[in-house]
């Protein structure tokens, strides 16, 4: 009985010191994962973001505002700006949504529903979370899996891609992936001295309103409880101390939401 | 790690067909390609059960198959979910994940190799005990009929 003891030990022993063993080797490399995420990564983003860029707005008078807003987002966060593909659309539907491979891509509309920078600054922020925290592709593999994934970077059907791009765009992930994105576009605001407050109000504003234009406000309806998301920002934003520095001058936002308004 | 031995009684042809058959079983889910891990232990212990009244020696490697498929089955079952959490869940690939992986991966080619080896011995009708399960079948598993005890007790 104690040599089967001891020989089970061994087994359990022999496991862990060879699991110890081979840890030393850099398997990541070996295996080359970082390469192969990042090129299947990019060839979605690319796929995804032709997509959606039919309507984009290249105006610098639209775009300029908005690219000041995600650079203080980034700049006072320590994230590579350079990384961030922002794109803005011209779609009346209240919709951002992050894509593979640092895609960002906000609505005209959603721009328009805002009442100031930082509501604006609040969703962006929501967004740019979603992309650090490697969300987006963790949602793709999930929802789509990770062969038909491979196989759309190969030229795979344009029905399936274009499922994809709607499921991506229109359906929000996990409530406990949406609450840490919240609590993290907190925390990017906060550092970037942006009151957070305003972003909370958007959604408690947004979600009363959302039995009338449902369909139009995509970013609101599709991700849950937005009442409960308000106060649960506002509770965990109360005792965060911020020095509120806008990024635009009052006249450069109505200048943006005019031109919005215009149809630019 | 394997020791070839005599058994208590010489095994017809008959019983070493269904003594190396159990090691077989335990190869199913490879053949059939599944992932799942549980499978390998499902079918060897439907296999066991099956055979549970049958004489000593194919008890006794239907046993012996049963054991190394069920320590298996903690190592491998802890890669399958570590692999659901990193695919469904929070998890990130990491170092420390791949090393697991490639850890199970050679002791399950090691008991791989040692199963076929064992069922192609255990056909032949020579007795196989494996270092640590060989040990624990000869615990539990004993000698059931009248014959089977007398000619235990001869030897």
């Amino acid at each position: 009985m104690r040599r089967i003891f001891f020989q089970g030990c061994s087994v359990v022993v022999l496991f862990f010191a060879a699991w110890f063993a081979l840890r030393q080797v850099d398997w990541m490399s070996f295996f080359k994962v970082k390469q192969a995420t990042e090129s299947l990564e990019e060839k979605l983003g690319d796929i995804f973001s032709e997509i959606f860029g039919r309507d984009e707005l290249y105006s610098s008078s639209v775009t300029a505002p908005i690219d000041s807003i995600l650079t203080r987002l980034c700049t006072e966060n320590d994230i590579d700006r350079d990384q961030i593909k922002l794109h803005i659309v011209d779609n009346d539907e209240v919709n951002a949504f992050a894509l593979p491979d640092k895609h960002l891509v906000v609505f005209s509309g959603l721009i328009l529903s805002a009442e100031n920078e930082s509501e604006v600054c609040g969703v962006l922020g929501h967004e740019l979370a979603h992309i650090q925290l490697g969300h987006v592709m963790k949602k793709l593999v999930k929802e789509i899996g990770l062969s038909v994934l491979i196989s759309m970077t190969a030229g795979g059907s344009g029905e399936v891609v274009r499922e994809a791009a709607k499921m991506l765009s229109s359906s929000a992930f996990d409530r406990e992936l949406e609450r840490e994105a919240d609590i993290k576009s907190v925390d990017y605001m906060v550092k970037a001295d942006i009151r957070p407050e305003p972003f909370a109000d958007f959604m408690f504003r947004l979600s009363g309103e959302e039995t009338e234009i449902a369909k139009a406000l995509t970013w609101v309806s599709t991700h849950p409880d937005s009442k409960d998301r308000a106060e649960y920002i506002i509770g965990y934003s109360k005792n965060k101390r911020c020095e509120y520095r806008p990024v635009l001058s009052e006249e450069s936002w109505e200048n943006l939401q005019k031109r919005l308004g215009e149809g630019e | 790690m394997i020791t070839l031995a005599q058994f208590a009684y010489k095994p017809s042809d008959h019983e070493a067909e269904k003594a190396s058959n159990s090691y077989l079983m335990s190869l199913i889910a490879v053949i059939a390609g599944l992932p799942l891990p549980i499978i390998n232990l499902i079918a060897t212990f439907i296999f066991y059960m099956g055979n549970r009244n049958g004489t000593y020696f194919v008890r006794w490697h239907c046993t012996q198959a049963l054991l190394s498929q069920a320590s298996l089955l903690l190592m491998n079952s802890a890669g399958f979910w570590w692999t659901m959490s990193i695919i469904f869940g929070p998890e990130k690939v990491t170092n420390t994940y791949l090393s697991y992986i490639v850890t199970v991966f050679f002791f399950n080619l090691i008991e791989f190799i040692v199963t076929i080896y064992t069922a192609v011995t255990v056909r032949k009708g020579i007795h196989v005990s494996w270092w640590f399960y060989g040990d624990i079948t000869n615990l539990i598993c004993k000698p059931n009929h009248d014959h089977e005890k007398n000619i235990f007790s001869r030897l």
